[in-house]
């Protein structure tokens, strides 16, 4: 850190960085600490524009309204009371917590096997979640409402998580994997010598310490279903089983769309995944991905 | 060893042994396998990977077989229809808006791969200096990426859709006369670019970031000491370093990419005259805009050869990919 702020006074390198800082070297608006802070301030503000835009609309009045405050409640109450809002946020909050449980029971077992496993067995399976990750979903979105429509399965909450659960797959047991690789082998090992089954190694050993794994994948699956459009507006065709993002398309439908509205359903829609995103933020990690989609 | 032959053991008791180094002495006289025979570990290892297996092969095996029929026959989404051999394709071949789109879906996945990669990039190397707020900068900039595209692709309507939008307005104000941006085929165009990068920068900048963690900072001091300058360092140093992680975030980018649907179609439908339709946009409308089940799905199986083509290609490349 040969760059940062010149330290006039004593200059001991293993000083208490903060206090001491802020006292001897003060931590003035030139210092090139402060003008990289300014600096990414600015590319946020600007990138963010579009989030901005959606959450003032949200809580502007309609161009048409009476009063003259710039904050209202309105477009909520109105979304609120006379949409369907609440019964597709009920929709979506189900398919996607389900797609999350799922996918993730399903990931786990399966990142562990690409973890440990060494065959050619294995390697096959790699380059099968590969190919299922590059397959564009456009071409098994026409067979599988024509076979889902036979099990009464389009048009239906459950059909659409189970092809979520497919989507994430891919992804969700390389991130799995890729966790996996960072605990020793030697405590399997070791659970293996007292007469642990490879089954019970996994689950009480790998998969205990794998908290900070699973929640990646759990994050990742939850974004995916959260926003998926295509598979829900191809399936969906009953009002009463829309999910969030084809509710929201139903806003457009008429000549002259109310923005307040829209943006005030935005608002219900993009609230959730900050949420998830804000508090489980430090365990997200898909940097580990490409070692384990590689590795083997 | 005693600790492998007393009784029942439970699986923390072993683990504290391991701890104690019981464990260990154990493992030099027996080998340290899997439990019992290695055709039961085996059988384990399937049985764990079975219902991902499965599920793999009836949610992508099973509509691929389906879909090459159906691009094989006449018919609507009820029916199959009469076999036509290869008529659906022909069609395709002799479409102009099919070559468009062929086009544009290489426009759109280059600039969407190495556009975000380049903004991604950039902005992780900025977020590696020292500054205040730093991860909740980090945790910001992953909006464009966390925030379902549905809200965002609204608000950028709202933003430039219209003559009267924000964006066109301040466009005009500065002189450049009144710009439709989603009305004129070409602007429309740089806008779907502009968007699918931005949507897309957070993931580069979060494989970046990744990667970037892992170069240690005195290689840098010694190449400082020797005179390199910063871009020197950057391009000898670092990106020499970071290159497989690179390789593989290209990868995914193009993957995303060329099977992106939701971006395109929420934003401009695939409009002005089909001049911003992909090849996965165009699939989806001739087979649910225009009913032409045969034509649509046949577009879906060129892209599909060609998406599992490139990216086994790529897949058998990224061993061989190293620092060098």
């Amino acid at each position: 850190m040969s760059i940062t702020t010149p330290v006039t006074f004593e200059e001991g390198p293993a000083a208490p960085p903060r206090g001491a800082k802020t006292k001897k070297a003060p931590d003035n608006w030139t210092s090139p600490q402060w003008r990289y802070t300014l600096t990414v301030l600015v590319i946020v503000l600007i990138l963010l524009i579009p989030v901005f835009v959606t959450v003032i609309l949200a809580f502007r009045p309609q161009l048409q309204s009476t009063s003259h405050s710039y904050f209202t409640l309105e477009n909520f109450r109105y979304v609120f009371s006379q949409t369907g809002v609440l019964t597709w946020l009920r929709n979506s909050l189900i398919v996607t917590l389900a797609t999350v449980l799922v996918a993730v029971c399903i990931a786990a077992p399966a990142g562990y096997v690409l973890s440990r496993g060494r065959s050619k067995a294995v390697s096959g399976y790699a380059l099968l979640l590969f190919i299922a990750q590059s397959f564009p979903q456009i071409v098994s979105v026409v067979p599988l409402f024509v076979l889902f429509a036979k099990f009464n399965l389009d048009d239906n909450l459950l059909g659409l998580a189970i092809v979520y659960v497919s989507s994430t797959i891919s992804v969700a047991t390389w991130m799995m994997a890729a966790y996996f690789d960072t605990i020793p082998v030697a405590l399997e090992e070791a659970a293996w010598i007292d007469g642990c089954s490879l089954f019970k190694g996994f689950v009480r050993i790998v998969l205990r310490n794998s908290l900070p794994g699973v929640l990646s994948a759990a994050i990742f699956a939850f974004l995916l279903a959260w926003s998926d459009f295509l598979i829900a507006v191809v399936f969906l065709r009953s009002d009463s089983n829309f999910t969030l993002p084809i509710g929201l398309q139903t806003f457009f439908s008429t000549n002259s769309t109310e923005w307040g509205y829209v943006m005030a359903v935005s608002v219900v829609v993009m609230v959730p995944p900050i949420i998830v995103f804000s508090f489980l933020n430090r365990y997200f990690s898909i940097g580990g991905i490409g070692g384990s989609l590689a590795g083997r | 060893m005693t600790s492998t032959k007393t009784g029942p053991s439970n699986v923390l008791s072993g683990l504290s042994r391991a701890r104690k180094g019981i464990g260990l002495g154990g493992r030099s006289e027996h080998q340290p396998r899997p439990p019992r025979r290695l055709s039961s570990r085996i059988i384990t290892l399937a049985l764990l990977v079975f219902p991902s297996v499965f599920l793999v092969v009836l949610i992508y095996g099973y509509p691929a077989i389906y879909a090459v029929i159906e691009s094989l026959h006449n018919g609507n989404l009820v029916q199959t229809g009469p076999y036509v051999a290869l008529h659906n394709f022909w069609i395709d071949f002799h479409n102009p808006v099919f070559w468009h789109s062929v086009r544009f879906t290489v426009v759109y996945c280059v600039v969407g791969v190495f556009g975000s990669w380049l903004v991604g990039l950039g902005l992780a190397l900025l977020l590696r200096k020292r500054m205040h707020a730093r991860s909740f900068f980090k945790t910001l900039l992953l909006l464009p990426w966390v925030v379902p595209v549905v809200v965002t692709a609204t608000a950028w309507n709202w933003l430039v859709a219209t003559p009267s939008s924000p964006v066109p307005r301040i466009a005009q104000d500065l002189g450049f006369g009144q710009l439709l941006f989603l009305a004129s085929p070409g602007l429309a165009e740089f806008i779907v670019c502009v968007y699918k990068i931005w949507l897309s920068f957070p993931f580069m900048m979060l494989m970046a970031s990744a990667a970037l963690a892992g170069v240690e900072e005195h290689l840098y001091e010694a190449a400082r000491v020797d005179g390199a300058g910063a871009w020197q360092l950057f391009r000898r140093i670092t990106l020499p370093l970071i290159a497989r992680s690179t390789y593989i975030s290209w990868i995914l980018m193009f993957i995303f990419c060329i099977g992106d649907f939701q971006s395109i179609y929420l934003l401009t439908g695939g409009g002005p005259v089909s001049s911003t339709n992909t090849l996965v946009v165009l699939s989806y409308e001739t087979v649910f805009g225009d009913f032409q089940t045969g034509p649509g799905v046949a577009i879906g199986i060129i892209m599909l050869l060609i998406s599992v083509l490139v990216s086994v290609i790529l897949f058998r490349r990224i061993k061989k990919v190293q620092i060098s």
